[in-house]
């Protein structure tokens, strides 16, 4: 009855920022993010590739409760680069890999196509493999 | 020129790999390399979670004879897959202008079925009829697949019995509710021999004889005996099998999870290179770039998969290399119908 609603898992509420650092004291050239309404995905990913980084010398991330969307991620650096500079420069990365993976994955495909016509093509007019289903392909 | 050419040319050396092992209409499987596990376990939980589709999802009873609850069959309505072509062009309810539902974030299906016979009626999923103005002829329409052409089975009439009710649609993600999810399942495996110890097997006398190998145990080199453990080993070849619901062609899954990915990771880079104002600044400007509003983005045939063009035009405008258009340029952060990502 006053569940909140579902979508407040992945949708920023009026005003929320998506990331926000905050400087941590104590420690040298460190920082922590917040992310808002994200989850490991995002949270793993960032910390695993942040520390395979250069110049990044620890970076972990929490989720501090299950039931509340947000990610805290603690990034520092030798002080070449600062951590808001290596965050975005591996999340640059990130999406470089991803847009490779994108076109290997359509590459290939278009070739696993090729590939099935030719077999269908060489077994006679049945086409068995790849029956056009309903999604118009 | 949205991103340092020089990492660019690195990652393509160094990237990931993917090979497909069989593609159709209901499945792809595919085992990516060169890829750390964090990167495959992202884009394994996008696919679950992330990807727009629609569903229904409220439910207008006018009448119900039949002997299920009202809210019984509201529930199975729900979990119909409806096919999601062009699902990116409908506005998710909450960000629409409109009170309730309109067109523009919304299909409306009708079902009316009467026995009027001696036999007991069965009403599938095909009596589920979209009406209205739709985005397009095919969005939200029921997916049959069977080789009947009947669709799922909602629910059985006796004689006299009458069903009257109408249907509406949303676009939504699996993160809200189950229904939206596009994949029926996703398989994700690694290191069928278990080399790395990632997993334990339970046996009764030996493990080895009692459980049987993956199917991706003759692509990897089995350990040799005696061979003493790696400790060092990480997990590098992936093996996936990316089964589709009906509602998306498998390999637009895939290619719409990269998207939702690469689109969280740009509102990351957008919100904290916006916020350092100064150098940085200037390469990001992407979201906000006239290119979006007329669709010249890189993400504009979204859902064209090379299925039904027999060609190589890929879902990813930078790919061909049309001026190199990224994902930031399609990011919706510059037009704000999702607020999501």
């Amino acid at each position: 009855m006053n569940a909140p609603d579902r979508f407040e898992l992945f949708v920023l509420s009026d005003g929320e920022k998506k990331i926000s650092e905050s400087v941590v004291s104590g420690m040298s050239n460190c920082s922590d993010f917040l992310m808002l309404k994200e989850d490991h995905t995002l949270g793993n990913l960032l910390s695993v590739y942040l520390k395979m980084a250069p110049h990044v010398m620890m970076a972990a991330y929490k989720i501090g409760h299950p039931n509340v969307p947000e990610v805290l991620l603690r990034v520092q650096t030798d002080g070449t680069v600062t951590p808001r500079e290596a965050l975005v420069t591996v999340c640059k990365q990130l999406v470089a890999m991803y847009g490779q993976l994108g076109r290997e994955f359509q590459k290939e495909l278009a070739l696993r196509q090729y590939a099935d016509q030719g077999e269908n093509a060489g077994a006679g007019p049945s086409g068995g493999a790849g029956p056009s289903g309903q999604n118009g392909f | 020129m949205d991103y340092d050419p020089m990492v660019m040319d690195d990652a393509e050396a160094l990237g990931p790999v993917v090979k497909i092992s069989q593609a159709d209409s209901v499945r792809v499987k595919f085992e990516l390399s060169n890829a750390d596990i964090a990167f495959a376990n992202s884009l394994r939980r996008v696919m679950l979670g992330e990807i727009p589709t629609i569903a229904i999802d409220l439910v207008e009873i006018e009448d119900n004879s039949s002997v299920l609850a009202d809210e019984f069959i509201a529930h199975r309505l729900g979990l119909i897959p409806l096919n999601a072509d062009g699902v990116e062009a409908l506005l998710y309810a909450r960000d629409c202008d409109c009170d309730g539902c309109c067109e523009h974030c919304s299909v409306r299906l009708t079902l009316h079925a009467k026995c009027t016979g001696d036999e007991n009626m069965h009403v599938f999923a095909r009596d589920l009829v979209p009406t209205g103005d739709r985005v397009n002829q095919v969005l939200g329409t029921p997916v049959v697949s069977d080789s009947e052409g009947l669709g799922p089975l909602i629910l059985k009439l006796r004689p006299g019995q009458e069903v009257k009710l109408q249907c509406i649609a949303k676009k939504g993600i699996a993160k809200e509710h189950a229904k939206w999810a596009p994949s029926a399942a996703i398989g994700f495996e690694y290191d069928p021999h278990n080399k790395l110890r990632h997993t334990d097997f339970w046996y009764e006398t030996d493990a080895k004889t009692e459980w049987p190998p993956s199917e991706y145990a003759s692509w990897e080199e089995p350990p040799q005996e005696g061979e003493p453990f790696d400790y060092d080993a990480v997990p590098n070849r992936f093996y996936y099998n990316v089964e589709s619901a009906g509602n998306l062609p498998p390999d637009t899954i895939v290619s719409e999870g990269i998207k939702v990915i690469q689109q969280k990771l740009a509102g990351l880079i957008h919100e904290l290179a916006d916020e350092g104002g100064d150098g940085m600044n200037g390469d990001y400007n992407g979201p906000r770039s006239p290119e979006y509003g007329t669709g010249a983005d890189g993400f504009g045939g979204g859902y064209t998969t090379p299925f039904g063009n027999g060609g190589n035009q890929s879902s990813w405008g930078g790919a061909g290399g049309a001026g190199g258009t990224t994902p930031y340029g399609a990011t919706p952060y510059g037009a704000g119908q999702s607020s999501w990502s």
